[in-house]
């Protein structure tokens, strides 16, 4: 484990959830059907995993620096609602779980001015050495932040569309 | 419409991970993973007829309602891929399948992508029953696929086993 980062980590949110990441529908994430793509709604819930990583201290200067890497383990996303070209997005995220190298998040995906839901996305995401590219535990001062994070978001009500396992019978 | 292909899982889709594809982590990125998946629900429509022309002839469209992903190892840039689908359930409107990504040359398994597609009016963009000339393929290729073992990546729940 790393004992320490060689760079000054931000300042750290903890607010119940997250709710700083926004992004824009780009031309390019849109398909025949005249809707964002499936395939780029995890690309903009993943932009939203990186912000989740940056508040945590683990940016591109972890990967610059040839530290380590975080890798998502497994995504599961509902589509909610279509999301055309040009439209705002504002992400929330709440921290579900987290142990010695992994994190389960919860990201929501909101139409930002219209405000209904489009999409949602839980995520597992683990610690990776630079080196060796296999899990290795959280650096310390993340695993730290970590802690305070889980302390304002373990309170947060289990989100209904979470835990989901896909069928005909489940509602859609 | 094209031969229906009634080996079991369906074994036609190919593909080769691009430049663009590729993040800071050296690897294909997540979500490419799901456009590489998603040209692969493409091949699978095009046997029941609900691809490309369904769209462009303003029939209908396809939408994605929930898709799961598990990423089981690394694929790099230029590397081929070779993706098959399985049929594991479906209804009047929708259709529970899953496919599987593999290096094409070294064989081993990258990922794999459960969905539910359902099917879409064009001029209401409302969920409608399966027209009946892809009801009648996809019924066939259900029953093709239905003597196969189900994934054990199918049904998954996420999350972080406590200790």
């Amino acid at each position: 484990m790393l004992d320490s980062l060689p760079y000054e980590l931000p300042e750290l949110v903890t607010r119940a959830p997250l709710d700083s990441h926004r992004s824009t529908v780009l031309s390019e994430w849109v398909d025949w059907n005249g809707h964002m793509n499936v395939a780029f709604y995890v690309l903009a819930f993943d932009q939203a995993s990186g912000a989740f990583m940056r508040n945590m201290g683990l940016g591109r200067r972890y990967v610059d620096g040839k530290l380590g890497m975080t890798f998502v383990l497994e995504t599961h996303v509902t589509y909610d609602r279509e999301m055309r070209q040009g439209a705002p997005m504002r992400f929330t995220t709440q921290l579900l779980e987290r142990d010695a190298k992994k994190v389960h998040l919860y990201h929501e995906m909101f139409h930002a001015e219209r405000g209904y839901l489009a999409a949602t996305n839980e995520v597992i995401v683990m610690n990776i050495d630079y080196a060796s590219r296999r899990s290795a535990p959280w650096p310390a001062p993340v695993a730290e932040r970590l802690e305070m994070l889980w302390r304002a978001h373990k309170t947060l009500p289990r989100p209904a569309k979470a835990g989901r396992v896909m069928g005909l019978s489940s509602k859609s | 419409m094209i031969d229906l292909d009634l080996g079991a899982p369906l074994d036609r889709h190919r593909a080769t991970v691009l430049p663009d594809w590729i993040d800071w982590n050296g690897h294909m990125n997540v979500g490419f993973y799901v456009v590489a998946f998603d040209k692969a629900t493409d091949t699978l429509c095009e046997q029941f007829g609900c691809s490309w022309d369904y769209t462009r002839e303003k029939i209908g469209m396809t939408f994605v309602l929930e898709a799961h992903v598990t990423y089981d190892q690394e694929v790099k840039e230029g590397d081929p891929l070779r993706i098959t689908s399985q049929i594991l359930d479906h209804d009047a409107k929708r259709l529970h399948y899953i496919h599987a990504m593999y290096h094409a040359t070294e064989g081993y398994l990258a990922a794999t992508n459960e969905l539910m597609l359902m099917n879409i009016d064009y001029a209401t963009r409302r969920s409608a029953p399966w027209p009946d000339f892809a009801l009648e393929r996809i019924d066939k290729l259900a029953a093709a696929h239905k003597r196969l073992p189900v994934p054990k990546q199918a049904g998954r729940l996420i999350g972080i086993k406590k200790k």
